[in-house]
């Protein structure tokens, strides 16, 4: 080929790629934060706790079993309701014998992806976070050790354990690796959001499209609902009133931990009301009317908060962006539990 | 091309030990530097770091939101409060030994620190 040719057919290529170039820069284009708030594409792997199908069909049991706790009568599942989006749709939670608990039940959808545990993060591992409630007087009531004899008095479960954990005795702190496994299987599904971010701009409507950039400007939501599960898991003071320390009680020092919760995750958040660590706002309309201008200052306060001023237009985008973040999941199997 | 006397070689050899011991010694010199570890996307530029003693890590917060440096091991208990974005944090490691950093407020972010 001659080089006029050749150089002809260069200067073509070079137009074809600038014209492509061009073309990306139109309304088409994808939202340049989308890409922040994409899934991962596995699960979380534990070499301390490896999961396996026997811990998980282990797990499912003790999960949903009430005979785990001291009245006999508490199950993880009674707080952590699969049909209420793995929380219990109440206030505060209700521990041993009724008794009223002082925070919030958390939700157990994607918690394999959110150390530390608890409101105020004291648990570092999802296995120690299983022993909490189980053994705690106010919650489950269940001393390891009673715990322990009443695996071992049900042969379906010295079965079930010795498949899970050969050559281990049943334990609390295999009780807890069994609870854990199950708990990491609780995965969310793909939302409307994720579709959106996988390139599919009919996936959400234009106000939740509107609603995402608040969330990521004016709003400020991002700043600590980040990443796919829309969480930091860090702690934050948001300007609740009440007199529950949070993570200062666990790591004192920091002015900034008085009254820090860890950050929820805002996937299916629309199914999981109320809201915040007290459970003090029954609807998201309420949780937005306090991030716009609710909250008391204090000295903790974190210092991404301050005044919104978000206009009745703005909060409705963001209402819809909300609602894009909850998937349509396969319901929860509930098994048949060992005699 | 002339001979190589005896007394060159000699020479030459001890230019080059000259040589070789200046190196080391600036390269002594460069390990002594402080050292420089992001955060940024809530994670540490780096989740290990061998450091000379008395050598000092630059903590520099290249994140939008706030961060804390907690430094514990061998008997420190170190918090530096709070840390704004682009705020830096300096740590001088005096003590060989190992050190655990975190974020106070991001438990998350986590940095092991070996100081020989």
């Amino acid at each position: 080929m001659p080089g006029r040719d050749r150089s002809w057919i260069c200067v073509a290529l070079f137009l074809c790629g600038a014209l492509s170039i061009a073309s990306a820069g139109t309304s088409d284009e994808p939202h340049p934060l989308l890409a922040d708030f994409r899934r991962p594409a596995a699960v979380p792997v534990i070499k301390t706790n490896p999961t396996t199908p026997e811990k998980v069909a282990l797990g499912q049991m003790l999960f949903f079993d009430p005979r785990l706790s001291g009245s006999g009568i508490i199950a993880c599942a009674t707080c952590h309701n699969p049909a209420l989006a793995w929380s219990d749709a109440l206030p505060k939670g209700i521990g041993h014998m009724g008794n009223r608990l002082r925070r919030h039940t958390p939700t157990i959808l994607n918690v394999a992806y959110g150390e530390p545990y608890f409101w105020d993060g004291r648990a570092a591992t999802l296995e120690d976070q299983a022993k909490g409630p189980l053994t705690s007087e106010a919650e489950m009531n269940m001393p390891a050790e009673v715990a322990v004899k009443r695996i071992l008095s049900i042969p379906g479960y010295v079965t079930a354990f010795a498949y899970a954990f050969p050559g281990k005795p049943v334990s609390v702190d295999t009780i807890a690796a069994a609870i854990a496994s199950y708990e990491r299987t609780v995965v969310s599904n793909s939302a409307p959001f994720d579709k959106w971010v996988a390139g599919d701009e009919g996936a959400v409507s234009a106000s939740a499209k509107r609603g995402f950039s608040l969330f990521n400007g004016k709003a400020n939501c991002a700043a600590c609902h980040s990443g796919w599960r829309m969480t930091d898991d860090g702690f934050h003071d948001i300007g609740i009133t009440g007199t529950d320390r949070g993570r200062a009680a666990i790591a004192p020092g920091i002015v900034q931990l008085e009254y820090a919760f860890k950050t929820p995750t805002l996937r299916n958040i629309n199914q999981r009301a109320p809201y915040m660590h007290d459970g003090s706002l029954a609807t998201l309309s309420a949780v937005i009317d306090h991030y716009d201008s609710g909250f008391v200052s204090r000295p903790s306060l974190d210092t991404q908060m301050h005044q919104l001023s978000l206009t009745p237009d703005e909060k409705a985008d963001l209402l819809a962006f909300l609602d894009t973040l909850t998937s349509v999941d396969s319901p929860a199997v509930v098994p048949q539990l060992p005699q | 091309m002339n001979p190589v006397t005896l007394s060159e070689i000699v020479m030459n050899r001890a230019s080059l030990l000259c040589l070789v011991t200046a190196v080391l010694l600036a390269g002594a010199v460069r390990a002594a530097a402080p050292l420089t570890v992001t955060q940024k996307g809530l994670q540490f530029s780096v989740a290990d770091l061998s450091v000379s003693k008395g050598q000092i890590v630059v903590f520099v917060n290249d994140d939008r939101t706030a961060h804390n440096i907690t430094v514990t091991g061998e008997g420190l208990a170190l918090n530096g409060g709070l840390q704004q974005p682009g705020a830096e944090f300096k740590v001088p490691f005096a003590k060989p030994g190992t050190y655990q950093v975190s974020c106070g407020i991001h438990p998350k972010m986590k940095l092991s620190v070996t100081v020989k």
